[in-house]
């Protein structure tokens, strides 16, 4: 395909178009480092680290508004069509995705502040220790995505979303586990609650990394698979190359 | 609900072939929906050359009924010099030679039988400047009716002109002065008359180059709905330079470059995802 972020008579448009490419990858960047220090303050027992992560969260956010701001001045400005408009719906949709991931951490970080700043909790860290693998699983989702989208790579993209796929799975066998605590122990079941829902937050960030991966596939081919399974995609993938 | 003719399917013809650089012209043929089903006019192994200089390449391309066909490319890259063979206003010009098939409902038009005066009846053409000519808006929209015989009784051309106005979105307008100068109107007004002169006729096709290029983009956004209107009746092709225009205004769209047809394709796919290269450079803003 046209590289989206050069070629065009209008230098101008080419450096809009680099600037908000480059913008959502620091998006990434900064999402990916709020998911990997919300998941260290809870095996740090460190909830100061994890107000520090909600706090930052604010930065994402920031630089949510600032893409939506400038995509539209792009849409208005240049109206721009084919790969140039699909780059751009690409980004704020990226950006969408990364500021609901940043949300996640989020929430993730509360967790720690529940468990080491509320009297009377002692935490089962065996417990904890599901939500840092978990945690580790879909930051590097979330890493590759934003990799295949910055190198339009739709074979990269595939593989998020086969690993997105198989996530599902990742999550129930994390719950057989922790309900074994739960049996042992029936005084864990408040804690057991918190941590499903600490790694329901984290499956989500493996949604967005599947989101990301799918608009990859858009902004390459033009087709929009955000509803379609990885047999249909790579099916239909295989036709488009045969007409090419 | 207005009928197109869609893309035709049964034919082979509208093949898909990937084009990369203006290098391969030789060996690629024109990629996508050439071909409808049940074409008003259909054009086949269309070349044009001025003198020794071949403006156009075996271009092979349908107009369907009640579309609007956008013919789009960089200057200088045949979309005109097309425009003009299906009216045979090129029959004008000296050393101009078109070779290929040229149908309108299947009659060749350029048969030695064929008659010109009649073909700029039934094919109506629109420029680039609004041109009235010096006389009132009433004799502007009467002239073609008299000439080809279409008018009776006084009253019957009145409703003639009143019916090509108002088609055109005129009448209210201009209604209470229809005797004054068409002069004094203004551009998208001059421009509007010249497509209500251009469907006094009863025309099957209007030919519009570049029709809103002198205008405001109020006097445009008049246009456009217009043309959106006259589909109904009639089939259209327009040259535009307005990628954005030719988005707005038509069903299928066809992209040239130096005298070759590149692409033709069902305009929201082309504008989203064409499937050559240099269509996509050249509506991108690559070159141009």
């Amino acid at each position: 395909m046209t590289n989206p972020t050069s070629g065009h008579t209008v230098e101008s448009f080419n450096e809009e178009m680099r600037r908000e490419h480059r913008t959502v990858l620091q998006m990434g960047a900064l999402v990916r480092h709020q998911i990997r220090n919300a998941a260290k303050t809870l095996r740090d027992e460190d909830s100061e680290a994890a107000r520090k992560v909600i706090a930052d969260d604010l930065e994402v956010n920031a630089l949510d508004i600032q893409v939506a701001a400038h995509v539209e001045a792009i849409l208005a400005r240049r109206t721009p069509v084919a790969s140039d408009l699909r780059e751009v719906l690409t980004v704020a949709k990226i950006a969408t995705d990364l500021e609901r991931c940043g949300d996640e951490a989020g929430k993730l970080a509360k967790l720690t502040i529940h468990f080491f700043d509320s009297p009377g909790i002692a935490p089962n860290y065996q417990l904890l220790q599901e939500v840092s693998k978990v945690a580790g699983f879909v930051e590097l989702m979330l890493q590759e995505s934003l990799d295949a989208f910055d190198a339009r790579n739709i074979d990269s993209a595939c593989e998020v979303i086969r690993t997105a796929e198989s996530l599902d799975g990742e999550f129930r066998s994390a719950l057989r586990r922790l309900m074994t605590f739960v049996l042992e122990d029936a005084r864990t079941i408040g804690q057991f609650v918190d941590v499903v829902l600490a790694i329901r937050a984290l499956e989500r960030i493996g949604g967005h990394a599947k989101n990301i991966s799918g608009y990859v596939v858009y902004l390459v081919t033009g087709r929009d698979v955000r509803h379609e399974d990885l047999a249909a995609i790579e099916r239909d993938l295989k036709i488009t190359d045969s007409i090419s | 609900m207005i009928e197109i003719s869609p893309p035709s399917k049964k034919s082979e013809k509208n093949f898909t072939t990937r084009l990369e650089s203006v290098d391969e012209f030789d060996r690629v043929e024109t990629v996508g929906e050439m071909f409808v089903d049940r074409p008003k006019v259909s054009c086949l192994g269309v070349s044009v050359h001025y003198g020794d200089k071949q403006a156009l390449f075996n271009i092979n391309l349908d107009l369907g009924r009640n579309e609007v066909l956008a013919l789009i490319g960089p200057s200088g890259c045949g979309k005109t010099t097309f425009l003009r063979c299906i009216n045979r206003m090129n029959d004008t010009i000296e050393g101009c030679r078109v070779d290929g098939e040229i149908k309108i409902e299947g009659a060749e038009i350029n048969h030695s039988d064929a008659d010109v005066v009649s073909l700029r009846s039934k094919v109506g053409m629109v420029f680039q400047k609004p041109n009235p000519f010096p006389k009132s808006i009433f004799d502007n929209i009467a002239y073609g009716p008299r000439i080809h015989g279409l008018s009776g009784p006084k009253n019957e051309l009145d409703d003639i002109v009143e019916a090509a106005l108002k088609r055109a979105g005129l009448w209210e307008e201009v209604s209470d002065r229809l005797h004054t100068p068409a002069t004094g109107l203004s551009g998208g007004q001059q421009q509007r008359l010249c497509i209500a002169r251009a469907i006094a006729v009863n025309p099957e096709v209007i030919l519009m180059d570049e029709p809103c290029s002198a205008l405001d983009p109020i006097a445009t956004a008049r246009i456009e709905e217009l043309i959106d209107d006259l589909r109904e009746k009639f089939t259209i092709a327009i040259v535009t330079h307005s990628m954005h225009q030719a988005a707005r205004v038509s069903q299928r769209t066809a992209y040239f470059h130096m005298g070759h047809l590149v692409e033709v394709g069902v305009t929201d796919q082309m504008f989203t995802n064409p499937r050559q290269r240099l269509t996509e450079d050249y509506i991108t803003g690559r070159f141009g």
